[in-house]
């Protein structure tokens, strides 16, 4: 009777260390695998195959030779089985290659924004005229980054394979010709334990 | 004994098992949520079943709360509730194939009964989840995320249409004495065709959905499916035929020949999609055989649905020029019963197994003196009170379904339009030219809900 009163406590206590939860920092960098969906390791391919394709790409660098064209995000389309923040993919691939001092951008989500803020400084009346930003000087942007991002999903008992493509494309507005694109492939294939909880 | 009871107990501290449905029947927890959708107060309704969300049988009851928080048009937190079963899936998904809690929660189902297993859905209602989850996402004007859930269901629908001929065999390979005749019995309620097993309403949604967001061509393929589980439903035949015309597709000419020509809408015209759900989905029914084992009294209970006679009236939908009358598109409740039938050689096995081992625990505690000398045993007859009491058939399903599907559609001149459903009280709904104005109708019974969306 003793000895399972002590192994009871002995029990409990290793019962109750397991349940204690911790939090860690990890490297933002680090592959993560935690279940197959679309995650920052994907993410982050594809932003890297992207900027380098684009920056790389002969036509382009022409074009950036003397010159830094300005250009124009839209959205990426979402077309996976999964709610993916498209937007989040498309300010990684935009902050790229603004850091590589090629491009200039127009930030498109924040139009309604300027448009408020310039109305506030020519139409309320609290603005000295003289220091107004006027409206009609922004520049417009010529070229316009585009793309899709679809999935394939299959699955049978025990193994779930998961198929992103990645599409950009970046078109020139004046004339609408295609000046770049390219795409990125991600597989993942999950096998399920064959043990577990 | 001491030991068993111990073996018991550890088992079902292991396997974590949801008391709620142990004892208490699932249709009389639901039925006061079904009570309050169907009252003056829907917004209630969710409240009751919030907190089992975190339950073992969570995904229930959060397919219920997402129903309930649905049909009182509160569809923020109804979005929430159905990510949070979808979550729940997705942990059923990920489990090894041989799960330690899935082996206890089994192991602890012979000593007291199915409802110990934690609730995982058939699969038309996992289809539905997604359905209702993309109607979520469109009536809070996200129509990208609408998509994705429609895609989520069509991942599903072909997972369950390529289950659908295996099941079917392994159902009509049953046999099994009373229990074969309550099979047949469920047969016949649910009729042997296409629609007992795939949802044809489920097609429709995602295709239509497809449709009004611009992709005509996935909603083609939707909507042919749709055709083939319910070939009578004359808004899916026009639809069919407008868009094979639309794409030009080859099975045109044969649609046109059997159908008549496509209509389209006019310049000022726009269109309006009538989606009509009525009533609540059957619940399940238990049928009690009692019997004794060695002199021991023991009962098996097993699931059953009861056949309904009545049918559900075709709604008149009145105020959108000529009166419409909506065309049923799927009977939910031909889908349950199919899937109950499809659930039960797994039940009668379990069933099997726990007779034996509640008899088994029955007679481990009978004296055999006691006997002898006619004495009162009351070891033995509070092991079988609690065999018997702790019989309870599994009568769990999600509840808050509607039973029956209708769908109409039409042409109107834009402008403002009062919409009058039976005798409910009109609704009024916008319409202009060259959009969609989806309207979903909700009938509870006593109470008729329009929510309706322009795309």
């Amino acid at each position: 009777m003793k000895h399972l009163k002590v192994i009871f406590i002995l029990a409990a206590v290793i019962g109750l260390s397991a349940c204690q939860s911790k939090v860690e920092y990890g490297d933002a960098t680090e592959v993560e695998t935690v279940n197959e969906n679309f995650g920052s390791t994907d993410l982050q391919a594809i932003a890297a195959k992207m900027v380098d394709s684009m920056l790389t790409f002969p036509p382009v660098v022409a074009m950036t030779a003397n010159d830094r064209p300005i250009m124009f995000v839209d959205k990426v389309k979402n077309k996976t089985s999964e709610h993916i923040d498209t937007e989040s993919v498309t300010d990684s691939i935009s902050n790229k290659l603004l850091r590589s001092g090629k491009f200039r951008f127009i930030d498109m989500t924040k139009v309604d924004s300027v448009r408020k803020q310039l109305d506030y400084q020519n139409n309320s009346g609290m603005v000295d005229p003289s220091t107004a930003i006027s409206f009609g000087r922004q520049i417009g942007a010529q070229y316009m980054l585009y793309g899709n991002l679809s999935s394939i999903v299959k699955e049978d008992g025990s193994t779930k394979d998961v198929y992103y493509k990645m599409t950009m494309r970046l078109m020139d507005l004046e004339t609408g010709l295609i000046e770049w694109s390219d795409e990125k492939e991600i597989r993942k294939v999950k096998s399920k334990s064959f043990l577990g909880m | 004994m001491r030991r068993l009871l111990l073996l018991t107990t550890m088992m079902l501290s292991l396997s974590g098992c949801a008391f709620n449905s142990v004892f208490i029947n699932y249709p009389s927890q639901i039925a006061p949520v079904k009570a309050q959708l169907n009252s003056a107060t829907p917004q209630q309704a969710a409240k009751i079943v919030e907190s089992e969300v975190t339950s073992a049988d969570g995904l229930l009851y959060a397919q219920e709360a997402g129903r309930s928080a649905q049909i009182a048009g509160d569809f923020e937190a109804s979005k929430t509730f159905y990510q949070q079963a979808t979550n729940a899936y997705r942990v059923f998904d990920d489990k090894a194939k041989l799960s330690l809690s899935d082996a206890g929660a089994t192991a602890t189902s012979l000593f007291i009964n199915d409802n110990v297993i934690p609730y995982r859905g058939p699969g038309y209602e996992r289809v539905m989840l997604h359905q209702y989850q993309a109607l979520n996402y469109l009536f809070s004007g996200d129509a990208e995320g609408a998509l994705v859930e429609v895609r989520r269901s069509n991942e599903l629908q072909s997972s369950e249409q390529a289950r659908y001929q295996k099941s079917n065999k392994s159902v009509q390979a049953m046999a099994n004495g009373t229990i074969d005749a309550e099979v047949n019995k469920l047969g016949k309620a649910a009729g042997s065709t296409t629609s007992s097993f795939l949802n044809a309403y489920s097609y429709y949604t995602t295709g239509m959905l497809h449709e009004i967001l611009g992709e005509p061509n996935d909603a083609y393929i939707d909507y042919r499916k749709a055709a083939q589980i319910s070939p009578n439903n004359p808004y899916l035949q026009k639809d069919l035929v407008r868009l094979a015309k639309q794409l030009s597709m080859p099975q045109y000419d044969e649609f046109k020949k059997r159908w008549g020509d496509a209509i389209l809408p006019k310049k000022e015209e726009g269109q309006v999609i009538l989606m009509l759900e009525r009533g609540f989905v059957p619940e399940k029914k238990s049928l009690t055989v009692p019997f004794t084992i060695h002199g021991n009294w023991q009962t098996a209970s097993l699931a059953t649905y009861f056949p309904t006679k009545q049918t559900v009236r075709a709604g008149r939908i009145q105020g959108l020029g000529t009166v419409l009358i909506a065309a049923p598109i799927a009977n939910i409740d031909a889908l349950a019963i199919t899937a109950l039938k499809e659930d039960l050689p797994a039940a009668l096995i379990r069933q099997a197994a726990r007779v034996y081992a509640k008899s088994e625990m029955a007679q481990s505690v009978e004296s055999e003196s006691k006997r002898r000398n006619n004495q009162t045993d009351y070891a033995a007859i509070a092991m079988q009170i609690f065999n018997v009491v702790t019989e309870q058939a599994d009568r769990r399903s999600w509840l808050t379904l509607p039973e029956q599907a209708q769908i109409a559609r039409t042409y109107i001149k834009a402008g403002n339009y009062s919409v009058k459903l039976d005798n409910a009280a009109p609704s009024s709904i916008e319409v202009k030219s060259g959009r969609t104005t989806l309207i979903w109708v909700i009938d509870t019974g006593n109470y008729t809900r329009f929510y309706s969306i322009i795309i």
